[in-house]
């Protein structure tokens, strides 16, 4: 089963587009659910992209790579 | 609002903390954590440098020339720190002074957001600055200016305090806790600050360069400042209107 990780909707305001700032776990990595796997910088603000779910994590967006609310971002394996 | 004391901080004005920029920035992510423990919905606290250093988001570690650059920067008594809000590098000195506020928000709210946390500083920040007979105090961008964004206090369009943020999800529920930090030039001259961050610019071999114009130091506004009389002021309007739409219920 896999799942997604999504900048989510309610993270910010507008149509302002973020910035991916930092990957704190490695393309392939296990994480737990709940753990830190990102950073995205929109305005001077970082915000923390938590996993939503445990699993090996498979990474779509690069840093520095822009992405808006919504964007997948990466996603996790059983 | 709980004004925190940090061992290693000692007080000096009134309000007003002194400490190294390594605790300095400490304390302020023990501000964020404190709320997202739900240790209490709103903190603010109010630091300026015993030392100095540059001081940049982590990311910029990555850059080609970063290891190099750093090894220049310490040579020049300016060791670089990262911090965890976001941006891009700026000097920290005796000459600065620091304010942040952590606040606990609930997400969905129309009130709590990021501009309205960036207002939530700037605002009273400005009206800090009007009693002080600064008239043209505004929250916007200022061009040329290093570390610049859409929330800068300008003072005649110059930079006067840059202003960034960090968000954290609170703990075990959807509530967010929003740590809001301002650094303010008080002394020294914009020529010295800038020259720091463009030497930065140089050791990296980025071509941007950031004027000194675009910059202004309170002194130079308000040349007979009373450091200790005008900064419990500024602290008591930021936590004036701590309870505004958008923050949460005490837990």
């Amino acid at each position: 089963m896999s799942t997604a990780i999504t900048v989510p909707e309610d993270l910010w305001e507008g149509d302002n587009e973020g910035v991916i700032t930092a990957w704190l776990v490695d393309d392939g990595g296990q994480v737990n659910q709940g753990d830190l796997v990102a950073e995205v910088m929109v305005d001077k603000a970082q915000y923390e992209i938590k996993a939503p779910a445990a699993g090996r994590l498979t990474i779509a967006k690069q840093e520095d790579e822009v992405v808006e609310r919504g964007t997948t971002i990466a996603s996790l394996d059983d | 609002m709980n004004m925190p004391l940090t061992g290693a901080a000692e007080p000096t004005t009134q309000g007003l903390r002194r400490m190294g920029v390594e605790v300095g920035l400490a304390s302020e992510q023990a501000l964020l954590e404190m709320v997202c423990e739900g240790e209490c919905n709103a903190l603010a606290l109010a630091w300026s440098p015993t030392d100095r250093a540059l001081v940049m988001p982590r990311r910029h570690d990555r850059l080609a020339g970063f290891p190099a650059a750093r090894h220049r920067l310490a040579a020049m008594d300016w060791p670089v720190l990262f911090r965890a809000t976001g941006g891009t590098p700026v000097p920290q000195s005796p000459a600065v002074i620091n304010l942040a506020l952590a606040l606990r928000c609930r997400v969905g709210s129309s009130a709590a957001h990021l501009e309205w946390g960036y207002h939530r500083l700037g605002d009273p920040w400005c009206a800090w600055l009007a009693s002080l007979g600064v008239a043209d105090a505004d929250l916007g961008p200022t061009p040329g200016a290093y570390c610049d964004g859409r929330f800068n206090v300008r003072i005649g369009g110059r930079k006067l305090v840059g202003t960034a943020q960090r968000w954290q999800r609170v703990r075990g529920c959807r509530d967010m806790a929003l740590l809001v930090h301002g650094a303010m030039q008080l002394d020294d001259t914009p020529e010295a600050l800038v020259a720091v961050v463009n030497a930065f610019q140089a050791a990296i071999d980025d071509p941007q360069r950031f004027q000194a114009a675009s910059h202004i130091a309170l002194r130079d506004v308000v040349p007979d400042l009373d450091l200790e009389a005008a900064m419990p002021r500024l602290l008591e309007g930021l936590v004036a209107g701590h309870a505004m739409p958008g923050l949460a219920a005490h837990h």
